[in-house]
């Protein structure tokens, strides 16, 4: 009697479980995914979310992955619109780490913890490097960190990942140089070109075109490997200034990368991070990439969390120092 | 110059089928992108991409830019008709094309801007074929110092546009470079004026500001007036095919203003940073500042409708220059292109000449054809588009709010911007209804940002000595000029008043 108490409780468990799971595999089916983005259309987050978001459809099932742009702020207004987000497994998004930084810092408009997001994962490394100008003196490393003059580095707003890079390298490798804020997109190119400022920090693929047009050339690399351009932790020297790259590298291995709203279910979770993996290694996804210049190294879900906790788990030490290398500044 | 390769990129596009049947399908979705407000040209663009995947870099480029060249075309309708700007840009043909609507020239409105935007689009074309030998050294004279003392220069253009009173203008004007202020500080990323609230950390956005300004106080003018936008009788209309031809004719007719406007619009648009806003605000006020009689301009002057039309789609042609020889983006729109061209397998960037200067050629055919295109499919639909000024306004008005507060909502894609809308509609109503000068509001809210951003970068870059730059002293002779003539034209006009006056003893 007991036997059979204990088997159809069992087997109860069992449908339970199963009808469980079938529910989450049609959780998606016929609904519709919010893709949050923190850039206008087109740009780079943009065109990942585009092209991810078509084969997410594809792979959950569901009805359709709405593009929803929230520029603005550096991408804070998109993050904390997600942040913010119902979590019901219906709405993503991406927007840059740089974000990071100003968690670190404290930064009173940065008022949510990344730590909390369920991370889906992220599609690619965005190496960074520095530039330099043809109009300008300094033509390698040693010519940088023997300058006298403070050189001029240009960087987009203040709460930016290219300012906060440039300020923290700076640190780090005691360089000296005058940062100025304010170059949006391009703009910083364009200045490099009418020899005001003498380079930029920012991400290796967004200066191809700039170097292939032969107006100025690569200095140095950050979490990337390029041949015969030095890497920046060729050049630390004490622990503090290997732990600064090392922040600037953990960034640069977090590109494009996706979560969801705190809270959302984890079986959900679950279900969105397995169908990002299926559709970042689906060929045709990569072949599509490849067409469009962009290149795609993706991690997933823990080891993307492991990559945001270890960027924000700082010393208090370094996080003083960090402070008044961005903080200096204002 | 290369005179076969130029014609002969002409015939590639003029002699086959395939190349004419994408440009007539691109036109009217350019248009259709441009018409209804928040939607613009830029997500246009982003929504097709996907179909131009499958074409070769001709064809895609091609329809890329067709598409992107014709948007404000499409734009200058709903602005003319009912005073909602398709886009950002076409707010400045609102002031005089929407009076003309309400004297029953619909018609010859519609025209004057199809006309004015084919003709901005073709000089656009040929400065940019002018022009290619100068551009590098003349767009590498613009840095942060000349981009400062030009937006100084569009807000001395506030005087141009405060009508009767400089004060009330003034105040207007001030008002909204106060506006332009609510944001992140680009500085010290402090919240300024924001209230800890998210949509506004970007600052008040452009769409909810001139709809708000411009469409809402005119609805409830008109739901208060009753009657239809045209304020006079049907059987005397002039909306028929007649009167857009008339309005394209305005074009030829007032043909040096075109053509400076054209090529104010293509110069500032080749200028990478400046954006469209301020090219047709700043054409609008040289209008009013280089006519004869200044006095007609906001009570539906054809001049008001040509500057802005002209510039806005001139502008695309200057665009493109940066975007192709420099791979810098003349625009947010070019940004997006530039991205296209790319994945289509088009390098752009110096190296563009050296590849061969064909894709070039068909690109600045392809923008001017498309131009010419869309003034020919808008004479055929204008009449019936006119008539739509004659739709009572209680049939009208639930129609345009909806489409008004879609537009607010679509720009950002926050609600909030609704309740902007509606609060920046209460203000622009008042401000219409005692007489105040609206313009001067957009003209602060769109320089004040960059005014503050290349201030702050000429600063770090030279000090204050970046006033003695070469091009910003040009500038400045500029600003003082227009301040000069301003106040000449004030003190002979009082003279000539105070004479007419004697006359009347």
């Amino acid at each position: 009697m007991r036997h059979v108490l204990i088997r159809s409780v069992a087997l109860i468990l069992l449908v339970a479980c199963s009808q469980e799971t079938t529910d989450d595999a049609d959780f998606y089916h016929a609904k519709n995914i919010s893709y949050i983005v923190a850039t206008d259309p087109g740009g780079g987050f943009d065109a990942y979310a585009r092209l991810i978001g078509k084969y997410l459809k594809k792979n959950l099932g569901a009805d359709n992955v709405i593009i929803r742009n929230t520029p603005g702020a550096g991408h804070l207004i998109g993050a904390i619109t997600l942040f913010r987000s119902k979590p019901d497994g219906l709405t993503i998004g991406t927007f840059n780490m740089g974000l990071i930084y100003g968690q670190i810092v404290g930064k009173p408009v940065h008022t949510f913890d990344l730590r909390e997001f369920e991370w889906i994962g992220k599609a690619s490394g965005e190496p960074r490097s520095i530039v330099v100008s043809n109009n300008c003196a300094i033509k390698n490393m040693e010519d940088l960190m023997a300058a006298e003059e403070p050189v001029k580095f240009g960087s987009a707003g203040l709460g930016s990942a290219s300012f906060s890079d440039t300020m923290l390298l700076a640190t780090a490798l005691d360089l000296n140089v005058d940062v100025i804020p304010g170059f949006e997109g391009t703009e910083g190119e364009m200045s490099m070109m009418r020899g005001e400022i003498c380079a930029i920090l920012g991400s290796t693929s967004s200066f191809t075109q700039f170097i292939e047009s032969g107006y100025g050339s690569l200095i140095l690399t950050i979490g990337g490997n390029i041949d015969g351009i030095p890497n920046a932790m060729d050049f630390v020297e004490t622990e503090q200034a290997r732990r600064l790259v090392a922040i600037i590298e953990t960034l640069a291995q977090l590109g494009r990368v996706t979560a969801a709203p705190p809270g959302t279910p984890k079986d959900r979770v679950e279900s969105l991070r397995a169908a990002y993996k299926a559709s970042l290694e689906d060929p045709d996804l990569v072949a599509e990439a490849n067409r469009m210049a962009r290149p795609i190294e993706p991690a997933y879900g823990e080891e993307v969390y492991q990559l945001v906790v270890s960027a924000l788990d700082q010393t208090p030490e370094i996080v003083a120092m960090i402070k008044k290398a961005i903080d200096g500044a204002q | 110059m290369d005179l076969s390769g130029i014609f002969g990129a002409l015939l590639t596009i003029v002699g086959s089928p395939y190349h004419m049947s994408l440009l007539l399908l691109a036109v009217p979705i350019g248009m259709f992108f441009g018409a209804i407000p928040g939607l613009g040209g830029k997500l246009g663009v982003v929504l097709v991409i996907p179909f131009v995947f499958g074409m070769d870099a001709t064809a895609g480029a091609l329809f890329l830019i067709a598409m992107h060249a014709v948007v404000h075309t499409g734009g200058s309708v709903p602005s003319i008709l009912f005073g909602v700007p398709g886009t950002g840009p076409d707010a400045a043909t609102i002031v005089d094309g929407l009076p003309m609507t309400r004297k029953g020239e619909a018609g010859r409105a519609l025209g004057a801007a199809f006309g004015a935007s084919g003709f901005g689009g073709v000089i656009g074309g040929l400065f940019i074929l002018a022009l290619l030998p100068l551009l590098r050294p003349i767009v590498l004279q613009f840095s942060p110092a000349e981009f400062f003392l030009l937006a100084l220069f569009g807000i001395t253009l506030i005087a141009m546009l405060s009508g009767e009173s400089l004060v009330k203008g003034l105040m207007v004007g001030f008002f909204g470079l106060m506006m332009a202020f609510v944001n992140l500080d680009p500085q010290t990323g402090t919240q300024r004026y924001t209230f800890d609230l998210l949509f506004l950390w970007d600052g008040i956005d452009i769409i909810a500001a001139v709809l708000g300004i411009f469409a809402i106080p005119e609805m409830i003018a008109l739901g208060a007036a009753g009657g239809a936008m045209a304020k006079i009788d049907k059987a005397t209309a002039r909306h028929g095919r007649a009167d857009v031809l008339r309005g394209i004719g305005d074009v030829f007719r007032h043909w040096r203003l075109s053509i400076r406007t054209s090529l104010i619009g293509a110069f500032i648009g080749m200028i990478p940073g400046l954006g469209g806003d301020a090219a047709s605000w700043i054409c609008y006020g040289h209008a009013v500042q280089s006519s004869k009689t200044p006095e007609r301009f906001g009570k539906g002057a054809v001049e008001g409708v040509i500057a802005p039309e002209t510039a806005n789609n001139s502008k695309e042609g200057g665009s493109l220059l940066p975007t192709l020889f420099f791979a810098v983006p003349g625009s947010s729109g070019m940004a997006i292109l530039l991205g296209a061209f790319v994945m289509l397998g088009i390098q752009p960037g110096p190296a563009i000449a050296l590849a061969g200067m064909e894709i070039v050629w068909i690109l600045i055919w392809g923008l001017m054809l498309a131009n010419i295109l869309a003034v020919i499919m808008f004479i055929i639909v204008a009449p019936a588009l006119g008539y739509l000024s004659y739709v009572r306004g209680n049939l009208l008005i639930p129609f345009v709010l909806i489409l008004t507060f879609l537009g607010a909502f679509l720009a950002v894609r926050a609600w909030e911007n609704m309740v902007l809308l509606a609060a920046l509609g209460t203000i622009g109503y008042f401000l219409k209804k005692y007489d105040w000068p609206r313009p001067p509001f957009v003209i602060g809210l769109i320089l004040g940002p960059i005014a503050e951003d290349s201030y702050h970068k000429a600063m770090a870059l030279w000090g204050p000595a970046f006033l003695l730059r070469p091009g910003a002293l040009i500038m400045i002779g500029l600003i003082v000029l227009s301040i000069g003539f301003y106040v000449y034209r004030q003190v002979t006009n009082r003279n000539k008043s105070i004479w007419l006056s004697e006359d009347d003893h």
